[in-house]
């Protein structure tokens, strides 16, 4: 009976423990804010997933290509697009960065 | 696009229910006086039933849940293991002269509470 | 011990708390401290709820009888790996197991992207939170796996029709299902509240949602052959609504893991994802809600437990929030991409998601039919089997189709000179199986042979797409290691193929007979005969078996002698019936013998089955299992590259 009650507060104070060790390694930090993604980090994430679709599509362009899943006509009108995408999509990155 | 869609989807819906009907109703032996038709009924099994299905029809007797009105029943067909008194059964059938008439091969016994303790029988 | 276990729950419960409030405020005022803080709550949480269901399992192992919990669900007689089951075998015992595998997977979700996203995980974290914060409330305050009392002598025992394998495999897979799905909803949540419109958290859950996925298809595939094999009566789905309280999910699911990937590619249908991931954990929520409230009539139904006011509270705070939420987000969620074409392969992602929608709200529909009519007009009407079938078949069928059609058209747009190129094998195999298929004889079901007729346009063309992809770079393993997440989907499609396969032909192709027999008397089924010869009985240390021994014969040869018979078990007073099937291998068909009544002169009443290409369901369940496993193993190439995107954006 007692012997539940002192690994029960065994528990207790592991949890607790644990959930003070932030503040107990670090009592006085220089600082302690999380930074928000700034805008233009927000942007440039934003930009960078339009460039991996971009290339990741130019990609799969070629692959369906190979495999036969698309004809040579069909290819040859979207290739073009596609890489001009896909060059945008870096340029616009690039400037941004 | 997507209302399109939705709105074939409703049309397919409501063609079926309007040609397959609007489903069984569920009630409880106290709500079985005045009904017509085939129903399915929701209750305890209480007493000793006799019979058992395939030669002799089974005779029970099946009370609400949570209550005391009771009907009889008989009925034709498999009866599952699990079938005894004080078990809690579904069966389809129609109120014959204040017996429910089951349709054979309907029972269905609820598996015993498995989030309460089995009752001693 | 109970103390120990109470107050570890106790702990539990003040972890979570804290993990949501505090982990809200952190995120909210922006403290790293706190916010690592209450990130280490989960941590903490998961080692409360660990001890605590260390004092519950060893209290069922030592058949500690003054715990009550353990005294209604086991027996001294009852075999260990069973004892070990009746953790989850009862309402407090199975919130345990929930509580603890949400807490498994919080921590391990938290643990593995705080360093990568420490902005989505600091929104995360709360949310969590506050999901495990009422789990751990209703173990402590409303229903406890640790009350106590004067120990009886001897237990009740479990459920005889629960003392088989499946019991240990299929709760728990289950859950593991069930409960993951809170992984994705709450990194969904937590990128809304942290107003994020690109697709990180959908990168970050991608394995989650596939690893519960895959638990909740096995479990669910587990429960169906528990069913075809234990229960006896020779089916495995019966539209059940605890049975649909897992599909539900599921299908919920799917769809989520096929529009995301319109995301990943389009940048589209942000609004479509955040709403389905929401709508496949308020079906995990429902699920349980329906399986332990006993609000619907179901022959799983289990005590109208106080528990079910509890969830139905709890689901609507979660639907009300969440679509708050996405309300208030809804203008940075709106993405400009529009569909470019009807015919490419978005556009059959979309319609696969409308079909997988429509089919999981009809489902839904059918299951909250009867407390619906009964507010309505006061009667409860309960749904049949044949509203289901219906509608498994107008949705289900053209989805085979499209699993085929998808991944033949390109993205954006396919033109028709290509589609007809790539259309044209696989749907001639596919017609000139037809017509083979309907001089055998397969005309008989209009249903059946049209899902046979599909199956084969797709597996024809999983095997193009896997002969093709080889040819054009050159070795199979590259391919496959290559492209895992797409060759890996291929496999998971052949699978479903298989499971529509074998669900076509056991329910539209089979044959059944029921017949008295004496000891020597013979039945026909499905072109075998069967011989009663003579009823015997053994004891087994808690039940009696009773078996009948039949002779199977095709013809003049003996194929198999089978016993079905019934177990009558002592502790519980319970008899359980005990299918005998026999796999025809070479036929690919089952036939189920079942001994309905064993009369005490020794007459039986039989009813045969036979069910052909049952067993492809199960084989599916493998391919399942191992397309799944392909699409998760991890890519190294693949992950640089996200790395690499997010990187700056995490140290920034």
């Amino acid at each position: 009976m007692t012997g539940s009650l002192i690994l029960a507060a065994l528990v207790a104070v592991a949890a607790v423990l644990l959930v003070a060790v932030p503040f107990l390694r670090e009592p006085a930090p220089r600082e302690d804010t999380i930074h928000e993604p700034l805008a233009a980090d927000k942007r440039r994430l934003e930009l960078a997933e339009e460039r991996d679709r971009a290339l990741a599509a130019l990609k799969e362009l070629e692959f369906d290509h190979r495999t036969g899943k698309l004809t040579d006509a069909d290819y040859r009108e979207l290739v073009g697009t596609y890489r001009r995408r896909a060059a945008a999509a870096l340029q616009a990155l690039g400037s941004a960065t | 696009m997507i209302a399109l869609s939705v709105a074939a989807a409703l049309a397919v819906f409501l063609l079926y229910t309007s040609a397959f009907g609007r489903g069984t109703p569920t009630i409880s032996p106290g709500q079985l006086p005045g009904t017509h038709g085939r129903v399915s009924v929701v209750g305890t099994v209480v007493g000793k039933p006799t019979g058992d299905g395939h030669q002799q029809a089974l005779r029970f007797v099946m009370r609400d849940r949570d209550g005391t009105k009771t009907v009889p029943v008989v009925y034709r067909g498999s009866v599952p293991d699990l079938f005894k008194t004080g078990r809690e059964v579904v069966i389809d059938g129609t109120l014959v002269d204040g017996t429910l008439r089951a349709v054979p091969g309907s029972l269905v016994t609820k598996c015993p509470s498995k989030y309460a303790p089995a009752k001693s029988a | 011990m109970a103390d120990l276990g109470r107050a570890a729950l106790i702990v539990t419960l003040g972890l979570t708390v804290y993990a949501a409030v505090a982990g809200a405020w952190a995120a909210r005022a922006h403290r790293r401290r706190l916010a690592a803080s209450a990130g280490n709550a989960l941590f903490a949480a998961l080692g409360s709820t660990l001890v605590a269901s260390a004092v519950l399992l060893s209290a069922l192992l030592r058949h500690d009888f003054s715990f009550t919990y353990v005294a209604d669900h086991t027996s001294t007689e009852l075999p260990t790996s069973y004892s070990i089951s009746a953790f989850w075998g009862g309402q407090e015992g199975s919130l345990l197991l929930w509580l603890l595998i949400l807490c498994g997977y919080s921590a391990a979700a938290v643990f593995l992207n705080r360093r990568r996203a420490p902005d989505l995980v600091v929104w995360t974290v709360p949310v969590l939170g506050a999901v495990s914060t009422f789990f751990a409330f209703m173990l402590v305050a409303v229903s406890s796996p640790f009350a106590t009392q004067t120990a009886p002598a001897q237990g009740a025992g479990l459920n005889p029709s629960l003392q088989n394998p499946y019991m240990l495999a299929h709760p728990p897979l289950l859950y593991l299902g069930y409960v993951g799905l809170t992984v994705p909803f709450a990194f969904g949540m937590g990128a809304l509240l942290a107003g994020r419109t690109d697709e990180r958290w959908i990168v970050a859950t991608r394995r989650w949602t596939l690893v519960a996925w895959t638990a909740l298809g096995i479990g669910q595939l587990i429960g169906a052959h528990w069913a075809y094999v234990e229960v006896g009566w020779g089916g495995y789905y019966a539209w059940d609504p605890v049975e649909n309280a897992a599909l539900m999910p599921w299908l919920a699911a799917t769809a989520f893991l096929h529009s995301v990937m319109i995301q990943e590619k389009r940048g589209m249908l942000k609004v479509w994802n955040v709403l389905l991931v929401i709508l496949a954990f308020c079906l995990s929520l429902f699920g349980t809600f329906l399986t332990r409230s006993g609000v619907i009539n179901s022959i799983h139904s289990f005590t109208e437990s106080s528990l079910g006011p509890w969830f139905l509270g709890f689901i609507c705070v979660v639907v009300a929030t969440s679509l708050a939420l996405v309300f208030w987000r809804l203008p940075l969620l709106r993405s400009k991409t529009r569909l470019e074409s009807l015919v490419s392969r978005e556009a059959a992602f979309l319609y696969n998601n409308l079909l997988l929608v429509a089919l999981c709200l009809t489902i839904l529909w059918g299951v909250v039919f009867p407390m619906v009519s009964d507010l309505a007009v006061g009667t409860s009407r309960t749904i049949g089997r044949p509203y289901y079938d219906f509608f498994l078949r107008t949705f289900g069928l053209p989805l085979l189709l499209l699993m085929g059609i998808g991944p033949l058209i390109a993205w954006r747009r396919a033109s028709l000179r290509s589609l007809g190129k790539t259309f044209l094998w696989p749907a001639a195999i596919s017609v000139g199986l037809g017509l083979v298929l309907v001089a055998f004889g397969a005309g008989s079901s209009k249903p059946g042979l049209v899902a046979y007729t599909f199956s084969a346009f797709v597996l024809a063309t999983i095997v193009l797409e896997f002969v093709r992809g080889t040819r054009a770079t050159g070795s199979f393993t590259r391919l496959v290691s290559r492209n895992r997440r797409r060759y890996g989907g291929y496999i998971v499609h052949a699978a479903i193929v298989l499971l529509a396969i074998g669900i076509a032909g056991s329910s539209a192709y089979g044959s059944s007979a029921e017949r008295k027999l004496l000891p020597g008397q013979t039945m026909r089924v499905g072109g075998y005969t069967l011989a009663y010869r003579s009823l015997t009985q053994h004891r087994d240390p808690n039940h009696l078996a009773i078996r009948a021994a039949v002779d199977m014969y095709r013809g003049r040869t003996l194929v198999a002698r089978v016993e079905p018979g019934k177990n009558d078990y002592f502790a519980e007073q319970q008899v359980s019936n005990e299918m005998a099937i026999h796999t025809d291998w070479l036929r690919a068909e089952d036939v189920d013998v079942i001994a309905d009544q064993i009369e005490p002169g020794g007459a039986i009443y039989f009813k045969a089955l036979v069910k052909p290409l049952v067993n492809l369901l199960w084989l599916a369940g493998l391919v399942f299992l191992c397309g799944s496993l392909i699409t998760l193993w991890p890519d190294p190439r693949e992950e640089r590259r996200l790395a690499a995107r997010y990187y700056a954006l995490a140290h920034g």
